[in-house]
């Protein structure tokens, strides 16, 4: 029986596009995290939104950055 | 002019035309009176004659010159040797004059040529399997037709013999003998790398070779501390049957270069120490040594009846009935331009991320170990020897004897050739001042090239220290066991071929994760760790190393991209590495795929920090300023 090799979870060649993706999409949502700071008073501000949008703009922007670590050739 | 008789052959290097002088030679200047020739044609004859009294026979002209050859200094080089050697005879040498002896360290009196010859026996030392071999009793197992071939050949290194012995053994009386025992000096002893043993089974055409298992034997009663080595069979040789055993060695460092300090155009020499009759607990029936020097120049060699050479190769034996345990040494001194590259250190760390690459960086420090370079170092002449040669040949200036180029440029070399594995990519090769740019990588399915030039040639005695680091896809060497262990498939070894290297260290590094209180154990070292947070993804855990031959191992920590704990590395030593060890290793260990996340966790976990950071800024009313009392 042959051994089977190891790969990685996603194919090698998708790593520049899944990170440019994904950060692109990290930036678009922590852009609106942003204009809602700027925009809304203090008595207005809702915390479960603010944190609710940071939560998913460092998810994506997290994983966007670790895949842009992979595409540029730093393996971590 | 003195009469010149010219005759044109074939040789085996090709047409080759000799001219000979014949007759008186005198000075120019009176046999060419009145010769209607100019001056400046005059001063060309009367150099011509004048080196021609100094040798009789003169390197012969190449007539035909390949000009492909002209391609590569190395190439040329070596097919100038090639004619300048066939013609070179050892009546000629003898009659070279004394200044050039005094270079080369030789002795002006030949007429007691030192007792160099080395001859080589039979390659196997087969030990009889008895634990402590009796000398009352005579050994029964005695070697009929024992051949031995120490082949110079292809080796370049001060360092590789190989010698491949296929001695039939028979055994002549004793109870049936499960293993056969092999013997070396101590000198030998110690510059063992490998040792390899195999059967062979079938005639002719069917042969196959079965490997069989080598490991050393204590032997505390050997005569002069010669040790011992035991071949298992594998099936015991019965009393009156006879069978065939292979071995291969390899020794390093055993090549002694004589004269040890030559200038950059000389060739160079070396000693070959060893023995006539094979070291042996065993009666030898029948044994011959044959040793097959790189080139047919070998400038002395012991005699030890009978011997004879012919070319490249001498022969001593056959010798019949030698007792157990006789040794006559030998020496053999002979040219071996080959060039000696030894490692005296690599380090290998191969960094495993299960993203989809494996990261290999070898540094290595490089020396030359042929004799030492003396004299000045010429860069001109070091690229524009050929052409040197080719004026002095053909111009015959006698001046110019000091300065004669033998066209290999000694054993100095310019480039390596490093193996690696096809489908590498991002190969880097630098040292402490920065990028060397005078590499090649040639890749193709099979394999990749790369051919690497320090930046200075490499004479003897000198050093150079670099690093060539390069990225191989996880797939080709990374693979999942029936027993869910991941393992690691690499070649041990150096990628330089032919080369030694003395220390060899890899580095194998994997992440490893303390994750929630489990257990681990490295080795045979039981170490309970428990953490209860996860600190890196990645739980790498159980590293062991599966390797065919003997290493020191041990276990440390090292620190790369996004790393808290620390990944875990297992070390792997060895001393005394040749290209035969280039076997692939395993290294296994347990893994969790989850853990994998780890990584980007941490990343999204940064990140998220910032936001909340900023948040709470945002909150946070640090004014000094009353607030504002609304209306009561």
């Amino acid at each position: 029986m042959a051994p089977k090799p190891v790969m990685s979870p996603i194919p090698m060649h998708l790593y520049p596009a899944v990170s440019a993706l994904l950060l692109v999409v990290g930036l678009l949502v922590s852009a609106f995290f942003f204009i809602y700071e700027a925009t809304t008073s203090t008595r207005n501000r809702s915390l479960a939104k603010e944190l609710v949008t940071a939560t998913i703009a460092s998810g994506f922007l997290g994983f966007g950055s670790l895949f842009l670590l992979l595409a540029t050739g730093v393996y971590v | 002019m003195p009469p010149v008789r010219g005759c044109k052959h074939s040789s085996s290097q090709g047409p080759v035309t000799t001219f000979e002088v014949i007759g008186p030679i005198t000075s120019p200047a009176s046999d060419l009176q009145g010769h209607p020739h100019s001056l400046g044609c005059l001063l060309l004859d009367a150099r011509r004659f004048a080196g021609r009294k100094r040798t009789s026979r003169r390197p012969s002209i190449p007539v035909q010159l390949d000009p492909v050859r002209f391609r590569t200094w190395p190439e040329i080089s070596r097919s100038g040797v090639k004619y300048w050697k066939a013609k070179t005879s050892e009546a000629s040498r003898r009659r070279r004059d004394g200044k050039e002896n005094e270079i080369r360290g030789r002795h002006g009196d030949r007429s007691a040529p030192p007792p160099l010859l080395l001859s080589f026996t039979p390659i196997c030392l087969f030990y009889a399997g008895d634990s402590s071999p009796q000398r009352g009793e005579k050994d029964r197992l005695d070697f009929a037709n024992r051949k031995g071939f120490l082949d110079f050949e292809g080796t370049s290194d001060v360092n590789l013999n190989c010698l491949f012995f296929p001695p039939n053994v028979e055994n002549y009386g004793a109870p049936e003998v499960p293993e056969i025992l092999i013997a070396f000096s101590p000198t030998e002893s110690e510059h063992l790398a490998i040792l390899k043993a195999s059967t062979v089974e079938g005639k002719r055409k069917k042969k196959t070779y079965v490997p069989l298992s080598v490991s050393p034997v204590s032997s505390p009663d050997a005569p002069n501390g010669a040790q011992l080595y035991s071949v298992t069979l594998r099936s015991p040789l019965q009393s009156g049957e006879m069978t065939t055993v292979e071995t291969l060695y390899v020794l390093t460092h055993s090549l002694e270069p004589f004269p040890t300090e030559i200038s950059q155009s000389e060739p160079q020499l070396v000693y070959y120490r060893d023995s006539a009759t094979i070291l042996s607990p065993y009666t030898i029936v029948e044994q011959t040594v044959y040793i097959k020097t790189p080139s047919s120049k070998v400038e002395s060699y012991t005699k030890v009846e009978p011997t004879a050479r012919s070319g490249s190769e001498t022969r001593y034996g056959p010798y019949h009935d030698r007792l157990p345990y006789s040794f006559s040494p030998v020496i053999v001194h002979f040219e071996n331009n080959n060039p000696f590259a030894v490692v005296e250190e690599l380090v290998r760390e191969i960094e495993i991320s299960h993203w989809g690459n494996l990261q290999i960086r070898d540094h290595y420090r490089l020396k030359h170990a042929g004799a030492r370079h003396k004299g000045v170092f010429s860069r001109t002449m070091a690229a524009w020897g050929y052409f040197y040669w080719v004026y002095d040949t053909y111009a015959k200036h006698p001046c110019r004897l000091d300065y004669q180029f033998r066209q290999s440029l000694s054993a100095s070399f310019k480039t390596l050739l490093a193996m690696l594995p096809p489908r590498v990519h991002s190969v880097y090769y630098r040292d402490d001042i920065g990028n060397i740019s005078s590499s090649h990588l040639r890749i193709n399915s099979q394999k990749s090239e790369l051919e690497i030039e320090p930046r200075y040639p490499l004479f003897g005695g000198w050093k150079a220290t670099f690093t060539i680091g390069y990225g191989l896809p996880l797939q080709d060497f990374l693979f999942e066991s029936s027993d869910g262990r991941r393992y690691l498939n690499f070649s041990f070894g150096c990628p330089l071929i032919e080369t030694v290297v003395d220390d060899l260290t890899v580095k194998v590094s994997l992440l490893v994760l303390f994750c929630f209180g489990k257990f681990y154990t490295l080795n045979s070292i039981n170490v309970t760790s428990y953490l209860s947070i996860v600190i890196l993804p990645e739980g790498s855990r159980n590293p062991t190393a599966a390797v065919p031959f003997p290493v020191n191992q041990h276990l440390e920590t090292t620190y790369s991209y996004l790393d808290v704990v620390g990944r875990t590395t297992l070390v792997l030593q060895k001393r005394n590495v040749v290209p035969e060890h280039n076997y692939p290793f395993q290294v296994y260990y347990d893994f969790n795929p989850i853990f994998m996340l780890a990584e980007p966790l941490m990343l999204v976990s940064s990140v998220f920090l910032f936001f909340v950071a900023y948040i709470a800024y945002v909150h946070i009313d640090l004014s000094i300023r009353r607030p504002l009392k609304t209306n009561s």
